[in-house]
């Protein structure tokens, strides 16, 4: 019982933080129609943003997060003016294939940037609260808890932003018809620079969480890159609830998994696999996700 | 038209022999390079044909090269398969897997299409990993080698065959009716089905012939270096072939070849600068893809008929392509 415990809070603490990068991914994706493949990178440089605010800085860990989110939120911006841009002019005829491969192109260059840079060697930033709670079953490094209600107050945030504020709601008319939302005077150009920062900032502030419970390596998005895929779509690529739900699921699934399969080599595989293989079917079966609502496709 | 299509075709002989001189003046080790440069280009323009021409963007080509690397091993390892039955076999294994795929994905495009193939793509890795017992996992397949003696000499220009039988092979197939097809898929492939395409053959057609090809690259690739792991299949991998035929030219077969041969050769040359060549190469794609969609190799082309032909001051249009007689 105590190993079911162990492993369901792990799983569950590991899929917030995946909800929070999905819940990113989610907000570009339903708002520009543009799936970041350099999502996973920008939850790396998160991690080391925050670790260098910590380390050089001198800020507290938990200020470091905040740091991270707000220099991943002015990246993304840069990026989204200075790339994408050109996306929704006539410039550009493959809108679809140009956004991949460009954000593609990213992540390539972000994550050797970060070897050279950083280093191949992998960082701990300090810890957010030294020590382990206990509470019967329940046994959660201060650090995992810290990461969770952090997770939690941002996706609440989130989910308040977009459903409760102009800003947000503009954001929503936009994913909604870009058109429509022209016409009652929401420019949406601004609208797609805001969402990609804030999706930026969104895979930063999940990169930050995680740097003090996993070491830093500048490949560490690619994993959570992936599964971030895979929550979006069986969230239903642009439900932004759907995607939380979606990553607290695949987290507990993964962490049950590895924790209860024979043979821990083929258990670590195929419980990433099962993910890919869950992605493929709800594409298959029902494209439109779990949760999810159709999409317009930019032209 | 005609002039452009003359020089071109100049340009790609000069190309090819300079091609086929390399090993009269390489040393042994840039002989290697060669050799593993052709691995790249097969890959780069059969997924440029893919991705460019049929507009299906996607992430399993590697997973097909390796399919390729791993069926000829194993079948000729395990189950003692003489070559000569093993590749056709592979090859044809590849072929049903590409037509099971390309039909699959026929309802999906853009990044659904990107996000199921990096999903086929991840599997098949696992499964490599997983699968020690037959595959040997991370620890590396050792694989036989198709000459002995001769050094890296006859694989330079094995691969080289390789390249061009399979440009010929994907220009002859373009310069059908199927090519325009293809294209005419990409770009509108609700119009394209209204005129009477059958989208769902061409669909699965070019996937066949792009799996074929990849998985011929891969046995080339596993059989030359000896060895075969799942990081054949890893996504940067993928990222390097989409690079090499997006800086190349995405959508010209012979842009590709010479993207992916300049890109790998860069790489080598510049090996001091460690790292920084993919920073380097991140920079370039994302570049190219902002400022030259069309890709260096047919930026420079254009550049050359425009100063021979001062009265194609108009591009080269769509129109000029399709009017060329099939």
């Amino acid at each position: 019982m105590t190993y079911f415990t162990l492993l369901t809070t792990n799983g569950l603490v590991i899929g917030l933080i995946y909800a929070l990068m999905a819940a990113g991914l989610t907000l570009v994706f339903s708002v520009l129609k543009v799936v970041n493949f350099g999502h996973g990178s920008l939850y790396m440089v998160g991690g080391y943003a925050s670790y260098y605010a910590i380390t050089l800085l001198g800020v507290p860990p938990i200020v470091g997060v905040v740091v991270a989110m707000l220099a991943l939120f002015g990246f993304g911006v840069a990026f989204e003016r200075l790339v994408l841009a050109p996306m929704y002019t006539d410039k550009v005829e493959r809108k679809d294939e140009y956004a991949i491969i460009v954000t593609f192109g990213l992540t390539i260059l972000l994550t050797n940037l970060a070897l050279v840079v950083f280093g191949p060697f992998s960082k701990s930033p300090p810890s957010f609260w030294q020590g382990t709670l206990i509470a019967g079953p329940l046994i959660l490094p201060y650090d995992r808890l810290i990461a969770s209600i952090v997770a939690i107050v941002l996706l609440v945030g989130l989910a308040w932003f977009l459903a409760r504020t102009s800003l947000g709601q503009a954001l929503d008319a936009v994913s909604q018809s870009r058109e429509s939302a022209a016409v009652i005077g929401i420019n949406p150009k601004r609208m797609y620079t805001i969402a990609f920062g804030l999706g930026s900032a969104l895979a930063g502030g999940a990169g930050a969480l995680i740097a003090p419970i996993f070491a830093l390596t500048p490949d560490m998005g690619e994993l959570p890159g992936v599964q971030a895929f895979i929550i979006i779509v069986l969230g239903g690529m642009g439900s932004v609830g759907g995607s939380i739900i979606g990553g607290i699921l695949l987290g507990i699934v993964q962490g049950l998994g590895v924790g209860y399969l024979p043979d821990p080599n083929r258990a670590l595989a195929y419980t990433q696999a099962f993910g890919a293989l869950l992605l493929i079917i709800v594409l298959l079966v029902r494209p439109t996700g779990l949760f999810g609502r159709t999409h317009p496709r930019l032209d | 038209m005609g002039r452009r299509f003359k020089r071109s075709h100049v340009l790609q002989g000069l190309l090819l022999l300079l091609a086929l001189a390399v090993p009269a003046v390489a040393g042994p080790y840039w002989i290697h390079v060669g050799a593993l440069a052709w691995y790249y280009a097969v890959l780069a323009a059969s997924w440029a044909l893919l991705a460019g021409y049929a507009g299906q963007f996607s992430f399993a080509h590697v997973a097909f090269a390796a399919l390729g690397g791993y069926g000829s091993a194993l079948l000729t390892l395990r189950l003692g398969l003489p070559l000569a039955l093993a590749i056709p076999l592979t090859v044809l294994i590849a072929m049903v897997l590409g037509a099971l795929m390309g039909a699959l994905v026929l309802r999906l495009s853009g990044p659904y299409l990107a996000l199921f193939t990096l999903a086929i793509a991840e599997i098949f890795r696992l499964m490599l990993i997983a699968e020690e017992d037959v595959t040997r996992g991370s620890l590396g397949l050792q694989v036989p080698g198709l000459f002995s003696g001769g050094g890296d000499v006859p694989y330079y220009y094995l691969g080289l065959a390789l390249v061009v039988l399979a440009l010929m092979a994907m220009n002859g197939l373009l310069a059908t009716r199927i090519g325009f097809f293809l294209r005419a898929i990409r770009e509108d492939e609700g119009a394209a089905q209204a005129s009477g395409v059958n989208t769902t053959l061409h669909k699965i057609i070019v996937f066949v012939a792009t799996s074929a090809i990849a998985s011929i690259a891969g046995i080339y690739y596993g059989h030359f270096v000896g060895i075969l792991s799942p990081n054949m299949v890893i996504i940067p991998e993928m990222g390097l072939v989409i690079a090499m035929a997006v800086i190349g030219g995405i959508e010209s077969l012979p842009g590709a070849v010479v993207g992916a041969v300049v890109v790998y050769a860069l790489s080598e040359i510049l090996r001091d600068y460690g790292e920084w060549r993919f920073v380097l190469l991140g920079l370039a794609l994302i570049l190219v893809q902002r400022f030259a969609q069309n890709g260096l190799f047919l930026f420079i082309e254009r550049y050359l008929d425009r100063r021979t032909a001062p009265v194609s001051a108009t591009p080269i249009t769509e129109e000029g392509e399709y009017a060329k007689p099939s």
